[in-house]
Parts: C-alpha cells; sequence; structure tokens
C-alpha cells in the first residue's frame, strides 16, 4: 500500500481512521464501509477483461458502481478520492468459481466442516446461509485479489444449491451476491473402478451408478410432477426439496453437474439437453474430449484446476496444464476453478498463471478467473470486468495477479475499500517484535519487507 | 547320440542300490517284487539336448541301471512297449504352497513377532495333499519342493515326490529332503501383529515392505548372534547369561538358502540385498515380469524360480477402455512370453514353476507361449522343469537326467516333444512307480470310421478325435442343390456333407458312449449310442426315441482328416514383439541413460546460487558429470565436440531440491505400526518406475529426499536420490555420499489426534513425546556404550533400532523431525542439546518463526512449506511468512513440497518466498536449491552452480521465479534426463506403441472379451500388498472406511490423486498416480 499515492479528498479523515484501526485489528479486520465518495483510479493500466487493455487508464466508480472506464486523463469528479496508480494494473477482482468458502474452516476438525448434509439428494439446503462471514480464510484469501468466491455445497447425488458471496461483510446477507446460485449435482461415477481399496466389483458399482443415475431422474420427474400439482391445487403441502429445484429446473439457475470422466460428461450432457437445463460442467478432465458436445449444447465447464497429477501414467505430464488452452482453442466456454482444499484458495490466480507458461495467452487466463467465472456462475451481468454499471469489485496491482512476485496493493469490493490484513500478517508483525526484543533484526519499522 | 549304457555304472548300482529298509510293520505277508523294469522302443531324451532313439531302459527298485539304443530287457523284467513314444525325466516345481498349519503364539521358543514363523516345517501338516500331487503328476511333474503358504518368514521348504500316497510297497520314501530352504516371502499381506496385540491384524509390525524387510534384516541379524551366545553359554554358563530361547532363530541357523517369494522384479533387489548383507545364499521365486528389470536383475547373479504367468489381456474394445489403459499395462502384456527367454540369454538360473498363476491360467499354454511367441528354445524348457531344478534343490544327483545310477522317475509321453500342443502325457514313473495319467488314450480310438446303422439304413462316417470328440458326417442330401441356375458362386457348388456333432461322448478303455440328434435317422429326439473296439471294428448298439434297440457298426479306415476350416490360423505374434525394453517399461521409459557429454550453455541469465551470483549473458561448461567453469559474455574456449545450447533469453538455475518427499517408494510411507521404528529404511524400498519421478524432472526437480512418514515419533530412514530416470536398478538413483538421515515426528501425528484409533499407544500427549524421544536417546547411549565395551566372544545384540538412533547421537545420521507447534519445536532443541548433537532439519516447522533462534542453534535448517495451513488445528497459526522470517532471523531455509504434484513446481514455491515477506529473489531461489543442499549435507556437490559441482541445472524460459516460466531442459550429472525435444518424441512413441498393442489385441482372435462389461482400470493404479500403509497419520483405516472416502472423493469432483495428505506423509497419492 506504502507505494500508492492517495490524495484523499472529501473522505480523507474517515478513510484514514478506517486503516489505523485495521491495522490494529489484526485478524479481527473491519468489514469496510459502504462507498461514501466517489472514487478515481488514475495512470493504471486498466485490464477491463470484456474490451481491450487500456495503458494509461481511468476507472471511476461511485456508490458500489462503476461509472466510467477510458483511457488518458480522468473525468473530474466532484468529491472524489483520486487514487494515483501510475505504473500499477488495475483488473476486475478474481473469482474462485467453484469452493466451500465459509462452510469450512480446519480440514482435521470436523466441527467446522459445514459443506456436506446428510442424505444422497438434499436439493433444499443452501450454502449460503451456512457461509462464516468471519472465517479467518476469508481475509486471507482476499489478500491475494479473490473478491468473489462460488461456494458449491458437496456430497451426495444432488448436494444442494450453490452460493455466489463477495469476501467483506458483517452476515452472510451482506455476503451473498446471490443466495440461490444454482443447483449442484454430482454425476454418478460412469466407470467402474478397479483400484486396490475398491471392495466393490464392477457389476455392483455399475448397479449402484444405474441406481443414482435413476434417483436423479426420478426428482427431476417427481419434481415437474410437484410444480403442476401445485399450480392446480396450491393447498398441496410444500415439499421443500422439489421447491428448491424448480428454478434450476425451468432454467432460471444453473445447473453445477460434476463431471470428469468422459463418460460421466456425455451422459450428464445428454441428460441436461433432456431437461432443457442450463448446465454447466464442474471438473472437466476430460473436457478436451468432447468439445464437440459442450459446444453443440453451449455448455460451459468449470475447469477444476491446473494443480494436478495427469490422470494417468501415460498422459502427458503437462496434461492438467493445457487444458485450459485446449478448451480455449476449441471455443468451448470455460473459466479456471482452483479444486483446491479451502485454505489454497489464494493461490487460484498462480493455477492460471501455470497455464499461461503453458501456452494460454494472459488476457485468456486472466478472463478465466474472471468474467468466465462470473459468467458461469451466473453473475456475468454484475462483476467479472470493468465495464459501466457492473459492481466496482477490482483489485490495484503492481504487476500480473496471476504472477507470484506480484503484490495485491488495494482490494475494492462494490466500491468499499477491502482490508488487506489478516490474521496471518498480525502474526507476522507480531513475531518480527520478537526478533526485535531480542536484538537479532534491526529495530526499525520497516523490516516488514526488504 | 551316443547310448548311455553302462556296466560299470550298473555294476555300482547293483550293489549299492540297496532296497529302503521300511520301518512301519506289514499288515500280513510283505510283498515281494522282482523289481525289474524295461521300458523298450521309445526315445528317451535324457538330458536336454541329447536324446537315446529306439532306447530300453531299465530300472530296478526305484533306480535305473541302463539306457541303452535297442538294450534288451534283463530277464524277469517287466517290459512296457512304449514304441513311438518319448521318455523325459520327470519335471520337478520348485515352488508350490502347502498349508504348514499354525503355531501356537504362546509356544515356548516362539519369536515374538506372528509373522516370523522360521521353525515351521512345510511338512508339519501332512505336507502335500494326493489331488495336488495328483495335479502336478497330470503335468509330468514327479517331485516339488513344497513351502510354507504363510507368514513373512514362512519355515522351512521341504522336497518331495509327487508318488501316490497309498502305495503300500513304496521302494524309496517321498521325502527326499526333509529340510531344504528357508522360504521368505513378500506375497501374503505384510501385516503382522504388535507383540501382544490381539486379533486385531490390522495393528502389526511390520504395516509396509520396508518394515518386512527390516524384520528379516533384524532375524538374520539376531540369529548371528543367538548363535554366538549360546556357545558361549555353554562353554561359560557362569559368565553368559542363557538367551531366551527362540526355535526360529536356531533354525536359521541352519545354512540353509534363503527361497525368497516376490511380488515384483524390483522386490527382487530388495530381497538379494538383504541376502548379501548376511552372506546367505538366496533363491527368488519370481514374478513373471522380470524382463522389466533384467539387467538389474542379472547383476544380481541368483537362480530363480519363475511362474509362466501372463497379465489378462488389456481391455481395449472400448474409446475409454483404451484411455484408461497404460502402456506399461500393455507392454507388460506383449512382453510376458519373452521372459523366460530374455532370463536365460541373460545368463539367469532359471527353474519354473506351475504356482503363481492368474485365476484361469494353465501352466502348459503358458510355457508353449512361451515357447512359440516368446522364443525359448524347448531344450532350455526342459532344462528350466528337470536340471535346473534338480540342481537347484541339490537332488542333481538323483533327478533332473535319466541316467544310470538316477532315480526311475520319467514322464511318457506320445508325440515327439513334451511341449507340443497334441503331447498327450501317458505315464509317470515316479522313483520306478508307475502312475497312469491317461489310461484312455492307451485305447486310442482315434479316426475315421466307415459307419453302417441298422436304422434307416443310414451309413456315414464317424469321426473320432482326441477328447473323445465324435461327428457322424453323411453324405450331402440329394436335391438340395439342384437349382441349375444358380452358378454364380462357383465355389459353393460343391455340396458340403451334412454333419452332426455328438453329445455327451465318453470313453472308457474299450467303451465308447455318445448322443446323436434323431434327424438324420428319420426320427425327433435323441438317440443314444454305445460300442466297444475289437480290433479295427467298433461294435456298437443304439437306442431309438421310442427305447428301442438297433445295432451298428464301424471299420477303421484311416487317421483323422483335419477339415479345412479347423486349420488353425498361423498367424502367430511372436516375430513383432520389439526386442527393447525401456526402463521403466511403459510410456517415457528410455531404452539409453542420456549421454555425459560436454555442454555449453550460453547468452542464459545464471542463477549461480554461489558466490558468483546471478550472471547475466553467461556461459557454463559442464563436461563429465560436472561444471567446468561459468563466466559472462563470450565463452573464452567451446572444447571441442561440445553441444552448444544457445540459451538467449532463457535462465539457467542449479536443479531443484526437495528435501520433503515421498516419491517413488514402494507400498508403503509408514511404518506406522510401532511408535520407534528407526530400524526401517525408505532405500530398502525405492522405486525407480514411479512416473511422478518424471513428471518433477519435468518441473526441474534433481535431488529429493525421500522420507519416512510421520505416523509415529521415531520413523524410519531416509533416502537421498537424484532422479535418474531410465537407470537400471534403484540404487542408481541413490545420491553417493550423502549422510544418512531419519524422520522424527510430532504433534498430531504421533500423537494420533485425528483418527479414530484407539487411545492406547504411547504418546498420546506431546508430554509423551518428549518423555519417548527421551527414553530412546538413552537406551541407545547405554546401547552405543555396550558395543564398545564388548569384548570377548559374545556381540552385543545388534539392534538395528537402536543402532540407527546412536547414530544420530555420534553425530552421523541427521534427524528431519516433522514438526509444527513452538512448544515441541523447543523441546526437541533441548534434547538435542542435552545429547550434544545438531538437528538435520525441522520439517513443515509451521510456528518455526515462533522459534527461529531456537532452530538457527540446534539445526541445520528448517523446511517448510510456503503457505499451507488451515488443514489441521495444530497448524492454526500457520503462516506464509514463516520462510522470510526465518531467514531474517539466520535460519537456513528451504520449502519443500511433500506432494507429487507440488514437487514439479517448487521454482514457483520459492516466488512465494519473494511475495511473503520480501525476501530478495536470488536468496528465494536458494530455498529451493543450495538451502536443501544444505540442510542434506550435502552443498559441497550440488544446491549451486559453481566449477567442480555437479552438473545438476535446469534451463527455465524465463526467470525461474515467475509463474509465466516453464522448465525446458533439465540435466543431472550432466546428462540431459529431461528436455522439451526429447518429451514430444517420447509422447509420440508411446501414442505409436499403444496404437500397436491395441490392435494387436483388438485382431487377436482368441482375445473373446465381451466390451463393455469393462473393469478396464479406471486409474492406472497399481496393486499394492494388502493394506499397507493405510497408515493415514498413524490410523489404520479400515477398506471400507477408505473406499467410502474415496468414493465420497470421486463423486465430489476430488481426485484422490489430487489429495495433497496434508502432511501426514502416508503416501495415498503416490498410489493413485503411481507405477509398480
Amino acid at each position: 500500500m506504502k507505494n500508492i499515492a492517495t490524495t484523499l479528498l472529501a473522505t480523507i479523515v474517515t478513510t484514514a481512521c478506517l486503516l489505523a484501526t485495521a491495522a490494529h485489528a489484526q485478524d479481527l479486520g473491519i468489514s469496510a464501509p459502504p462507498q461514501r465518495a466517489p472514487i478515481v483510479i488514475t495512470g493504471a493500466t486498466v485490464h477491463t477483461v470484456a474490451g481491450p487493455i487500456i495503458r494509461n487508464g481511468y476507472v471511476v466508480f461511485e456508490n458500489g458502481v462503476i461509472r466510467e472506464v477510458g483511457a488518458g486523463r480522468a473525468p473530474r469528479t466532484r468529491g472524489a478520492r483520486v487514487i494515483n496508480a501510475t505504473g500499477k494494473h488495475v483488473y476486475p477482482g478474481l473469482i474462485g468459481a467453484d469452493t466451500i468458502m465459509g462452510l469450512t474452516e480446519i480440514g482435521a476438525v470436523r466441527a467446522t466442516h459445514d459443506s456436506s448434509e446428510a442424505g444422497d439428494i438434499t436439493p433444499e439446503v443452501r450454502a449460503a446461509v451456512a457461509v462464516n462471514p468471519d472465517s479467518t480464510i476469508i481475509p486471507v484469501t482476499r489478500a491475494n485479489g479473490i473478491l468473489t468466491c462460488g461456494v458449491l455445497p458437496q456430497g451426495g447425488a444432488i448436494p444442494g444449491r450453490a452460493a455466489v458471496i463477495r469476501m467483506d461483510g458483517w452476515t452472510w446477507e451482506d455476503l451473498a451476491i446471490s443466495a440461490d446460485a444454482g443447483l449442484v449435482v454430482n454425476w454418478p461415477n460412469m466407470r467402474p473402478i478397479t483400484a486396490w481399496w475398491m471392495q466393490q466389483t464392477p457389476e455392483e458399482q455399475l448397479k449402484r451408478a444405474k441406481e443414482r443415475l435413476a434417483k436423479i431422474d426420478e426428482m427431476f420427474d417427481a419434481a415437474e410432477a410437484y410444480a403442476d400439482a401445485r399450480s392446480a391445487d396450491s393447498s398441496l403441502p410444500t415439499d421443500v426439496r422439489f421447491d428448491a429445484m424448480l428454478p434450476a429446473m425451468h432454467g432460471d439457475t444453473p445447473v453445477f453437474i460434476r463431471a470428469n470422466e468422459l463418460e460421466q460428461m456425455q451422459s450428464a450432457v445428454s441428460w441436461a439437453a433432456h431437461h432443457n437445463l442450463k448446465a454447466v460442467i464442474v471438473g472437466g478432465r476430460d473436457a478436451d474430449k468432447c468439445t464437440h458436445l459442450l459446444l453443440r449444447h453451449k455448455i460451459g465447464v468449470i475447469i477444476t484446476g491446473t494443480h494436478r497429477l495427469p490422470g494417468r501414467r501415460d498422459k502427458a505430464y503437462d496434461a492438467p496444464f493445457t487444458l485450459p488452452l485446449r478448451l480455449e482453442t476449441a471455443g468451448v466456454m470455460w473459466c479456471l476453478a482452483s479444486g483446491d482444499e479451502t485454505a489454497h484458495e489464494r493461490s487460484l490466480p498462480y493455477q492460471a498463471g501455470l497455464a499461461v507458461a503453458y501456452g494460454l495467452p494472459e488476457d485468456a487466463a486472466i478472463r478465466a478467473v474472471t468474467l468466465s467465472a462470473a459468467e458461469l456462475l451466473g453473475v456475468g451481468d454484475r462483476i467479472g470486468s470493468l465495464e459501466n454499471g457492473k459492481a466496482a469489485t477490482l483489485i490495484i496491482t503492481d504487476g500480473n495477479p496471476l504472477d507470484i512476485i506480484s503484490q495485491i496493493e488495494m482490494a475494492f469490493i462494490d466500491g468499499r475499500e477491502i482490508d488487506l490484513n489478516s490474521k496471518q500478517t498480525a502474526l507476522d508483525k507480531k513475531y518480527r517484535e520478537k526478533y526485535r526484543q531480542l536484538g537479532i533484526l534491526p529495530s526499525q519499522q520497516s523490516s516488514g519487507s526488504r | 547320440m551316443r547310448a548311455l549304457t553302462a556296466t560299470a555304472a550298473a555294476a555300482l548300482a547293483f550293489t549299492t542300490a540297496a532296497l529302503a529298509q521300511p520301518v512301519q510293520p506289514f499288515n500280513g505277508p510283505r510283498p515281494v517284487e522282482p523289481g525289474w523294469h524295461a521300458i523298450t522302443g521309445v526315445t528317451a531324451h535324457t538330458a536336454p539336448g541329447q536324446s537315446v532313439d529306439n532306447a530300453t531302459v531299465v530300472f530296478r527298485n526305484g533306480l535305473i541301471i541302463s539306457v541303452q539304443s535297442e538294450g534288451k530287457a534283463p530277464r524277469g523284467a517287466r517290459v512296457w512297449d512304449a514304441s513311438g513314444m518319448h521318455l523325459y525325466a520327470g519335471l520337478i516345481d520348485p515352488w508350490i504352497t502347502v498349508d504348514a498349519g499354525k503355531l501356537a503364539s504362546d509356544a515356548p521358543g516362539r519369536h515374538w513377532n506372528p509373522q516370523v514363523l522360521g521353525e515351521r516345517s512345510a511338512l508339519n501338516d501332512g505336507g502335500l495333499d494326493d489331488d495336488a500331487k495328483e495335479k502336478l503328476r497330470k503335468m509330468g511333474f514327479v517331485l516339488a519342493q513344497v513351502v510354507p503358504s504363510d507368514g513373512l518368514l514362512r519355515g522351512t521348504s521341504a522336497v518331495i515326490t509327487l508318488a501316490q500316497d497309498n502305495i503300500k510297497s513304496r521302494p524309496t520314501p517321498a521325502i527326499v529332503r526333509e529340510r531344504a530352504m528357508h522360504v521368505a516371502s513378500f506375497a501374503r499381506g505384510p501385516r503382522g501383529r504388535t507383540r501382544g496385540g490381539g486379533d486385531d491384524e490390522s495393528l502389526g509390525y511390520p504395516g509396509s515392505r520396508m518394515g518386512q524387510i527390516a524384520l528379516v534384516r533384524q532375524t538374520l541379524a539376531d540369529e548371528q548372534w543367538y548363535d554366538a551366545a549360546t556357545d558361549a553359554h555353554a562353554q561359560h554358563p557362569d559368565k553368559h547369561p542363557r538367551p531366551d530361547p527362540n526355535a526360529t532363530l536356531s533354525t536359521l541357523h541352519e545354512s540353509l538358502p534363503l527361497l525368497w517369494d516376490v511380488t515384483d522384479e524390483l522386490d527382487t533387489i530388495r530381497a538379494a540385498k538383504v541376502a548379501r548383507e548376511f552372506d546367505r545364499e538366496i533363491v527368488i521365486t519370481g514374478s513373471g515380469t522380470e524382463f522389466r528389470r533384467l539387467d538389474a536383475l542379472a547383476a544380481l547373479d541368483v537362480p530363480f524360480i519363475v511362474p509362466v504367468t501372463r497379465p489378462e489381456t488389456p481391455r481395449v474394445e472400448m474409446i475409454a477402455d483404451r484411455d484408461s489403459v497404460s502402456l506399461r499395462a500393455l507392454m507388460t502384456w506383449e512382453q510376458a512370453p519373452t521372459n523366460l527367454r530374455r532370463m536365460i540369454d541373460a545368463g539367469i538360473n532359471v527353474s519354473l514353476t506351475t504356482s503363481k498363476l492368474r485365476k484361469g491360467e494353465k501352466f502348459m499354454p503358458g510355457l508353449r507361449r512361451a515357447i512359440e511367441d516368446g522364443g525359448l528354445t524347448e531344450d532350455a524348457a526342459l532344462a528350466a522343469l528337470t536340471t535346473a531344478p534338480a540342481a537347484l534343490l541339490d537332488v542333481s544327483n538323483q533327478f533332473g537326467t535319466i541316467e544310470p545310477g538316477k532315480s526311475a522317475s520319467f514322464v511318457l509321453v506320445d508325440e515327439a516333444s513334451l511341449f507340443d500342443e497334441d503331447a498327450v502325457l501317458r505315464e509317470v514313473w515316479i522313483d520306478g512307480q508307475r502312475h497312469v495319467i491317461d489310461e484312455k488314450q492307451a485305447f486310442d480310438l482315434a479316426g475315421e470310421y466307415d459307419t453302417a446303422f441298422s436304422m434307416g439304413g443310414v451309413t456315414g462316417v464317424l469321426k473320432i478325435d482326441k477328447g473323445p470328440k465324435i461327428t457322424l458326417e453323411l453324405p450331402p442330401l440329394e436335391g438340395a442343390d439342384d437349382d441349375a441356375d444358380d452358378v454364380n458362386d462357383a465355389k459353393d457348388t460343391e455340396p458340403k456333407p451334412q454333419k452332426f456333432k455328438a453329445r455327451k461322448p465318453s470313453q472308457n478303455k474299450n467303451r465308447l458312449n455318445f448322443m446323436l440328434d434323431g434327424k438324420p435317422f428319420g426320427a425327433e429326439g435323441t438317440l443314444s449310442f454305445s460300442a466297444a473296439r475289437e480290433g479295427d471294428a467298433l461294435i456298437g448298439t443304439a437306442m431309438n426315441t421310442d427305447g428301442e434297440r438297433f445295432t451298428w457298426n464301424a471299420t477303421r479306415t484311416g487317421d483323422l482328416t483335419k477339415d479345412d476350416d479347423d486349420a488353425e490360423d498361423d498367424d502367430n505374434e511372436s516375430s513383432d514383439i520389439p526386442e527393447a525394453i525401456a526402463y521403466p517399461l511403459g510410456a517415457f521409459g528410455l531404452t539409453d541413460v542420456p549421454a555425459q557429454g560436454t555442454v555449453v550453455i550460453t547468452n542464459a541469465t545464471i542463477w549461480t546460487c554461489d558466490a558468483q551470483g546471478i550472471i547475466e549473458n553467461g556461459w557454463l561448461i559442464t563436461s563429465g558429470g560436472t561444471v567446468q567453469a561459468i563466466g559472462s559474455g563470450a565463452v573464452p574456449r567451446v572444447p571441442a565436440g561440445a553441444r552448444i545450447i544457445d540459451a538467449t533469453g532463457k535462465h539457467v538455475t542449479p536443479g531443484l531440491i526437495d528435501c520433503h518427499s515421498h516419491t517413488g517408494i514402494s507400498s508403503g510411507v509408514n511404518e506406522g505400526t510401532q511408535s520407534v521404528t528407526a530400524e526401517v529404511r525408505i532405500f530398502d524400498v525405492i522405486t525407480p518406475d514411479d512416473i511422478d519421478w518424471y513428471r518433477e524432472l519435468a518441473g526441474g526437480l534433481t535431488t529429493v529426499n525421500q522420507l519416512h512418514g510421520s505416523a509415529n515419533p521415531i520413523g524410519g530412514q531416509n533416502s537421498v536420490v537424484k532422479i535418474r530416470w531410465g537407470c537400471e536398478a534403484p540404487d542408481d538413483m541413490r545420491f553417493d555420499g550423502a549422510i544418512g538421515g531419519i524422520k522424527f515426528a510430532l504433534g498430531e501425528n504421533v500423537k494420533q489426534s485425528n483418527w479414530n484409533s484407539p487411545r492406547t499407544r504411547y504418546p498420546q500427549t506431546r508430554m509423551g513425546v518428549e518423555t519417548l524421544m527421551l527414553d530412546r536417546f538413552e537406551a541407545a547411549q547405554s546401547y552405543a556404550a555396550e558395543q564398545k565395551d564388548a569384548h570377548g566372544p559374545v556381540p552385543v545384540r545388534r539392534d538395528l533400532e537402536l543402532e540407527a538412533i546412536a547414530e544420530i547421537l555420534a553425530g552421523q545420521r541427521l534427524i528431519h523431525c516433522h514438526s509444527y507447534r513452538q512448544d515441541e519445536i523447543l523441546a526437541l532443541c533441548r534434547l538435542a542439546e542435552k545429547f550434544n548433537f545438531k538437528i538435520g532439519t525441522f520439517q513443515h516447522v509451521l510456528e518455526g518463526y515462533k522459534i527461529a533462534e531456537a532452530i538457527r542453534d540446534n539445526a541445520i535448517g528448517a523446511s517448510s512449506f510456503s503457505d499451507w495451513w488451515a488443514y489441521k488445528f495444530e497448524v492454526i497459526d500457520a503462516i506464509p511468512y514463516n520462510g522470510a522470517i526465518m531467514h531474517d532471523v539466520g535460519v537456513v531455509v528451504s520449502f519443500n513440497s511433500d506432494s507429487d504434484e507440488l514437487a514439479r513446481r517448487m521454482n514457483t514455491e520459492a516466488a512465494k518466498a519473494v511475495k511473503y515477506g520480501g525476501v530478495s529473489p536470488e536468496e528465494a531461489l536458494k530455498f529451493v536449491t543450495l538451502n536443501p543442499a544444505k540442510q542434506l549435507k550435502i552443498d559441497q556437490w550440488v544446491g549451486s552452480l559453481a566449477s567442480g559441482k555437479h552438473a545438476d541445472f535446469v534451463i527455465w524460459s524465463g526467470s525461474p521465479l515467475s509463474t509465466f516460466s516453464r522448465c525446458e531442459n533439465t540435466f543431472i550429472d550432466g546428462r540431459e534426463y529431461f528436455s522439451l525435444v526429447r518429451d514430444a518424441e517420447l509422447r509420440s512413441t508411446a501414442q505409436t506403441e499403444r496404437s500397436r498393442i491395441v490392435q494387436k489385441i483388438l485382431a487377436d482372435k482368441n482375445n473373446k472379451k465381451k466390451p463393455g462389461k469393462g473393469d478396464g482400470p479406471k486409474r492406472d493404479i497399481p496393486h499394492p500388498v494388502e493394506a499397507m500403509s493405510l497408515t493415514h497419520g498413524g490410523h489404520i483405516h479400515t477398506m471400507t472406511e477408505l473406499e467410502t472416502q474415496y468414493l465420497w472423493m470421486i463423486e465430489n469432483g476430488i481426485d484422490p490423486a489430487d489429495v495433497q495428505c496434508g502432511d501426514c506423509g502416508c503416501g495415498l497419492s503416490s498410489f493413485f498416480s503411481g507405477s509398480n
């Protein structure tokens, strides 16, 4: 932050207080208040994502919404805070498309897990209501520029409904951009597994897969009948499961179908087409093998990470690194999620960066963790790019955020300047102080970074 | 061919070969046999490559007297006319498992470990039952070595004849050698029980391959000490205490060879190594996949017992099947028939066994495949079934060839070759006892017969084949083909005879029974037929559908003429099995070790990680595996013949080093069954086959610290390797000169916090962890003192566990300690101070930043995750600034992977030290080069680029710290083990080979598998030994728990292979991506 010259106009006092408080609040970061004055970022390289990159550009946002993006001199804005970002870059906030952010805290501690409800078919549960706004993982993740997350429940054939959240707020309602972002379906495993740990025979497994498919089908058919019956007779008692499915069934929200293997995807796509659903594939390890099918049905893919091993011994060592490029080349709509533990969500940009090392154009990689992710999560009209009318959810960086050595210097969610500190930065400060006290580190305040 | 007559030998036999003296009283009159036999007119294959035509083989009382061409049978001998037949020495199977019964666990002298059953004999529970013997006899076997079927050290084998049990007047006893070898095996699940542990097998030691090896090693060491201690006590009971009696140890003292059953070719090398350590002779019962590591196995110079197995034909019918199958599986299938030939050509002493076949596999067809497709010669096959096993079992003076003085144990066959598909085994003789194998063949009815039936005046030809298979052929139906205009298909104009296949044909000596459809006889239903042979005629009766009898007669007209449509395709595959074998077999394997030439890199940005810093526009010269010179600007002198790489725009760094890895460890990363397992050694179980090695090379990794997991406070010894992909033997990967190390672990894993294990194992708290370590250090100190002071005849018992810990105290072994919290880190530092040694590294050490000064003072360094956190409670204060703070305090810091996946991009892990905490790029790169080298005490050779250091380096497309850069070439010892160019070639080769073998399988008519029933491997997962290493962080999963967990992951789009198992080192991911 020290390198960005901020010119504070009307709101100078408030902001200064806020920053000071934030610095001392350690991990108990204060949620940013609503944007009170317009903010103008000038002199920056503006990566709009929706359009071309603007050198020496500006971004104006007010009341949480982007008002203007352009090149050269920024328009004079009354009462605005001007941030001179010369030599800096502005990007839309990055988006983690497939996470359980806020539904988990510590992997080994079961009490902190809220991502998987009991039962095979639980469309009625919503991720949004269980997101812990005070999760320690949220501030750490947003410090790396990830300002929005898709939260997809896990477990069972239909685990529940997804949410899209912003990474700052006092309550889960503050966090929710979309509290019903779509229905999650885990496509049954179509191909028998013969691993050493597998005790079921291939026949048993195939039978199980068939039963699960039938179960999913039955749920959709029954929900259809239920909807008809309800419209004919509104006195019919409510079934929370069917009610939960209707938006997705009517195409108002997407159906996120987890599928990795070719057979799963083929089966899922034809099922989705049959039910006329707005399907999105999540996983897509073999998606490059059925691009024609995905194109034909205009189905997008949330690739769950490049930080994976090739699935098979014979696969090229870089197969996971080049999957994004292969989908991009084929013209399939895709975005990149981390597919990693929630704690590692902060490294999502580096997963996109890895795809760049293996041939993906930089702008495609940026789009994959911004606008494309927003589109596939159904919020592409609100976030994901720097365009007039979109939420002012953006970051200011000293370089490409997909490169590890770049730093995120400022972040805004809906125009609110976000605290980039966390418990982790607080511990850093605390223990550097220990070594200063011991005389091991020099006692200047500046030793935090060299 | 010279006939083996043998007056001298015969005379000798007469005088020395007295009848065996039975101890058992007879019931009734004693049977008296004159004892003389002569097989006449036979072609006697006296030894591999030798035969006597029209031989008379004379034997008496089970011993051969003479073998002579056109010899005369002695007077009074029973003469067995075997004209036209062939006689071979009886076959020998040196590996037949038998249930040898249980040993009571509380029996006096029992070894503490239930897997160690050394005192047991294969004959304990009756040996081999007669059904099993008969099965072997039917294949021509006369002798077998029987071995106990369960346990790690299983007891002793015995050599027995396969003579039928109920032959009363057996001239020689069935037991040839009562104790032949000490049997060991990796095959059964390695799990034993902990001492005093109940029936819960899952808790037993050893729980891993390295644990199995360690237990054998300790037992062999104990045997040496036990013998000395027993002797000393006998001589001076006043001075030397009586050792605890131990039946296994006293049995092992007998100097018999070890016979070690292995599951694959790498286990062979491991077993042989242990035997060598104790100067024990060893015989390997192999896997049939020896060809995959042939050079290394040949170098062992040990005899092998090998099965003729071949993996199931891979499923390739469906596209998805084809995607799933690995080239390694395809090649293993294709090459399996060549295994025996390759082994023999490599000079390996090979005996065959009928055991160790897959379900449904048969021995003789497998052996024929090895001959026809694999190129094995029949002589070599015969030797591997006779002379070789006879020598192996030390019974050459009795078995293996047909010579005077040897046992009259033969196989009589009615075709030219024992190995012929049509060969029929008639008789097996064992010690002069005749066993009829195929009696009905002695009444061979095969041929064509003109046949007339009294019913309906039907006449035709009856064709009788072996089996018997019977077909009735009648003339073509008249008028069926009277359409004269039908001239289009000239081939079909010739009318074909009508064929009727007989149902349920059976033969009993001279009698024949079968059924035929009534149609040719104008009847509806099935008719029954029977006949008796009289010379060339069959005199038959039959019964029609009404139960009325009629007659039929047949006269043999000649041998069977085979129908054209029965003719066999001779398009066998032998010709196109490639000869070259890549190491490791499968995709990306190398057929040659890359050359160690002179390389000159020019115009590069060179990160030396040494005094020269970062050199812009630099050059680097390497030759003979070391760095010769480094500089900037123009290269002063380019050595002749050098390969010049223009690296304009590129960056060169030292090869990356991962100080915490579990890649390439076979069958178990944890021996977590006991709190202290300092005796196990990761370098016993290195696997160069792991495909992740190649993937790591492709990320610029060159040196790896292979660590034991963290399931117990004191784990096993580490292994430092270079990724010499394509090497011949596992040990070729080891880093010469690297100091030994050992894994220690603190905190949640070792106190079994996160799993539902019974809370009984000590320690369950951090208090207990510290105490346990204190106690072991004390114990090791005493042990070392005793060893030093020991003089006289009795050595102090070698305790391999304490020996390793004593080496820590002596500064000869580095501790690499899994750790998180500052309290536990500090506690170990204080222990190190107390015992006055320096710790190697703290691993993970995520609260290292809280106690960095203690680490700086007591350890060589800290090897940390760059930014892992939130996976367990003890990492609640983990911060990515950890590395930077410790570095600033003066700790030598490295970042490690602990993950096969992360290990491929350690360069960008280093970049995180720049991002989180502002370490300079030059220093940050040292987190994955020089610093881990220092931590492993190998920095005099690797970790930086300077004249005289190993030529281990990487060429990157851009800055090594940039996410946007990729590794382009990786050199180790000046050899280019990876390059983008080479990788492209290997991909293309793999693709071509895959297609070729797949087409071969699809074209194979014998492969009648139905597509779609796919149980084809979804993932290319090796089948590890039962349940090994289900120890995830010290907890032992049941298979059902694991299955549930993995299925859940898969259904939620989480590939278990991707799961970074946190930090427990359970190595689960390596099972999914692994290789052997």
